[in-house]
């Protein structure tokens, strides 16, 4: 304030001095006559001077005055201000211990409630996490949304909020313990949406009429399982949806759906088959080589042996058979003696075995290599899961299970081949044995009983 | 009748727990079971008929002595043997078969375990559960029948021995 009044003092003293100089040009401009008129002219000038002096000091004591009235009430006024501050801010003092004071009282009388606020959002959260998730929800879609917002919002929730979160808590636990038939659409394989009764064990399995379904929370769809569980499983839905009342059985999923989706990952049949690897398809090369070869050795045989059953109980000799053959020997040597007859025929019978037994060892063969190369698929399958683990540690078991899989698929494949090998070399011997068997005991009898009953008849004649 | 339902549910679900392995030792229990009692029935009805008939046809021929007589015995035994041995080898055969199957629903099962660690890591010993049965159950399975095949197996091939040698021994020559 002090420094202000200065600038304007010394403004005011600059344009006196102004004013000074510039009254001697006009002076200059009625220059006077005599020394005299200059005399009065400079007596009245300064005289003039003087007055005008006068006038202005005054006028600037009048202007000093107004300033230091207005300074005084400007200073007045900065002390009312300051006394207003003082009182403003004791105010504000009040203010902040009363405020301090009500949240104290404020949180006091929250206490339990702000905890319980907690809980409910902390459940809402839950809730919403167990709704989406829940087959129930494909039933009744929609349900999770309003609990979004109460587990999301830092406000207090309303009453209403409450209500609908209790309502939705009550609602899953009742739904949890209903099975219920409702009309829906479930998407195929096919990616087709179908329309379809679906039924709702609980929150545990859902299925339409022979198919079982997964529910797809992201998108709250029922899809149908790529891969359906067993043909049983599968029948009991459709005689589940039959039935009207009482009891009925049906496949339920206690793991809410889990165990379900895991079955889409199991490997289809041929990409197990190939799990096995170049063994495996050793194996099962030989598998089919040794059933092809052995359909062909029980067709024969079943023909030939029903053949040689038609030449028993027939009396004209058929050449199209083992036995109509050794007896055509016979015939052919009717007159030799009984040592000479045996040998032929036993010559006969020898050369009939080997065409009898032909490829049976093989298939034998081929029974007893099937599971040896399965053996051999589950060492070189050891081989590659110690190779893993001595690269990878046996930290990952993913890593193992490409040795692990060939070692097992190779063995199971082993004995698929093998256990059919089995039976089918027993039937394709028991037929060639029989076969044999009449060849050899039975020829030699047959022949007998001929050459007796010739005999009667001749006698007869 | 609610126990017989009682008694298919409990088949149902012991089937259901071995896999499909065990559905094809079923088939060959079924099958092994067949055939013992027909063997059974053979020897109840047919074997004495069987017996007789053969007995009588070397009866009835008055030469008992030549070379004609000695092969018309061996030819009758023969005839009679195919009888009496018949299925015995195939008896033998599904009784071997049924460890095979065993040990095939073994390693069947260890699939599904891998399968399910494969899946789960090692942590869930309830997911592999359901493998380690399909593992355990056609084994046993698979042994229970073949341990009580075996007797049958081995007793019907000795009495077909014994059968065989009884008819030779029965049909004299001079």
């Amino acid at each position: 304030m002090i420094r202000f009044s200065t600038k304007v003092r010394s403004l005011l003293m600059a344009g006196a001095v102004a004013t000074l100089f510039a009254g001697v040009p006009a002076v200059a401009q009625n220059a006077p006559q005599t020394l005299d008129q200059l005399l009065q002219q400079v007596r009245r000038g300064s005289q003039e001077a003087a007055e005008r002096n006068k006038q202005r000091e005054a006028e600037f004591r009048a202007a000093r005055d107004q300033q230091q009235a207005i300074l005084a009430k400007a200073k007045a006024q900065l002390e009312a201000e300051l006394g207003r501050s003082q009182q403003l801010e004791a105010t504000f003092a009040d203010g902040e211990i009363r405020l301090g004071e009500l949240t104290g009282q404020l949180q006091e009388r929250m206490g339990t409630l702000g905890e319980l606020f907690g809980v409910v959002r902390q459940v809402a959260g839950d809730t919403r996490g167990v709704i989406q998730e829940s087959l129930i929800s494909g039933q009744l879609p929609g349900r999770a949304e309003p609990l979004d917002a109460l587990a999301k919002s830092k406000e207090l929730p309303s009453i209403q909020q409450l209500q609908d979160l209790w309502f939705l808590l009550q609602q899953e636990m009742t739904e949890t313990g209903k099975v219920v038939k409702f009309p829906g659409t479930y998407v195929t394989t096919d990616g087709e949406q179908v329309q379809a009764d679906l039924v709702r064990v609980g929150p545990f399995v859902a299925f339409t009429d022979g198919k079982y379904l997964r529910y797809e929370s992201g998108q709250g769809i029922f899809v149908e399982l790529a891969r359906q569980p067993s043909d049983r499983l599968a029948a009991m839905t459709s005689t589940f949806m039959g039935t009207q009342s009482g009891y009925a059985d049906v496949g339920i999923d206690p793991s809410r759906g889990q165990l379900l989706s895991l079955l889409i990952q199991e490997p289809t049949f041929l990409e197990r088959v190939d799990q096995g690897g170049i063994v495996g398809y050793v194996i099962l090369a030989i598998g089919a080589i040794g059933v092809l070869l052995a359909l062909e050795r029980i067709i024969t045989l079943t023909i030939t042996s029903a053949k040689v059953r038609g030449q028993m109980k027939s009396r004209e000799i058929r050449k199209n058979n083992p036995l109509g053959r050794v007896l055509a020997v016979y015939e052919e040597n009717r007159t030799a003696d009984v040592e000479t007859l045996e040998l032929k025929l036993d010559e006969a019978i020898l050369k009939e075995i080997p065409r009898l037994e032909r490829g049976i060892s093989t298939i034998k063969v081929f029974a007893a290599i099937a599971p040896l190369l399965g053996l051999l698929g589950t060492v070189t399958g050891m081989i590659l899961t110690f190779q893993a683990i001595t690269l990878f540690g046996t930290g990952d078991p993913k890593l193992m299970a490409g040795g692990i899989s060939q070692a097992l698929v190779t063995t199971v494949q082993g004995l698929v081949v093998a256990i059919p090998m089995v039976l089918l070399y027993s039937i394709c011997n028991g037929r060639a044995k029989s076969v044999i068997e009449v060849l050899e005991e039975q020829s030699a009898g047959l022949i007998a009983q001929r050459a007796d009953e010739e005999h009667i008849r001749d006698r007869a004649a | 009748m609610t126990e017989l339902l009682e008694a298919y549910r409990a088949i149902q679900t012991f089937l259901g727990q071995g896999g499909w392995v065990l559905n094809w030792i079923l088939i060959l229990t079924f099958a092994l079971w067949v055939l013992i009692a027909e063997r059974a029935a053979y020897y109840l009805f047919s074997h004495r008929k069987v017996f007789n008939d053969a007995v009588a046809k070397w009866e009835a021929r008055p030469d008992k002595r030549s070379w004609h007589a000695a092969q018309y015995r061996t030819m009758l035994i023969s005839q009679a043997k195919q009888h009496i041995e018949a299925n015995v080898a195939l008896i033998k055969t599904l009784v071997a078969m049924a460890p095979l199957f065993g040990l095939l629903g073994t390693v069947t099962g260890m699939v599904a375990v891998f399968e399910v660690m494969k899946v789960l890591g090692t942590g869930n010993a309830r997911a592999m559960a359901s493998g380690v049965s399909q593992a355990t159950i056609p084994t046993m399975a698979g042994m229970v029948v073949a341990i009580s095949g075996l007797y049958f197996s081995f007793a019907l091939k000795r009495k077909a021995d014994r059968e065989v040698e009884r008819l030779s021994d029965t049909l004299v020559q001079e």
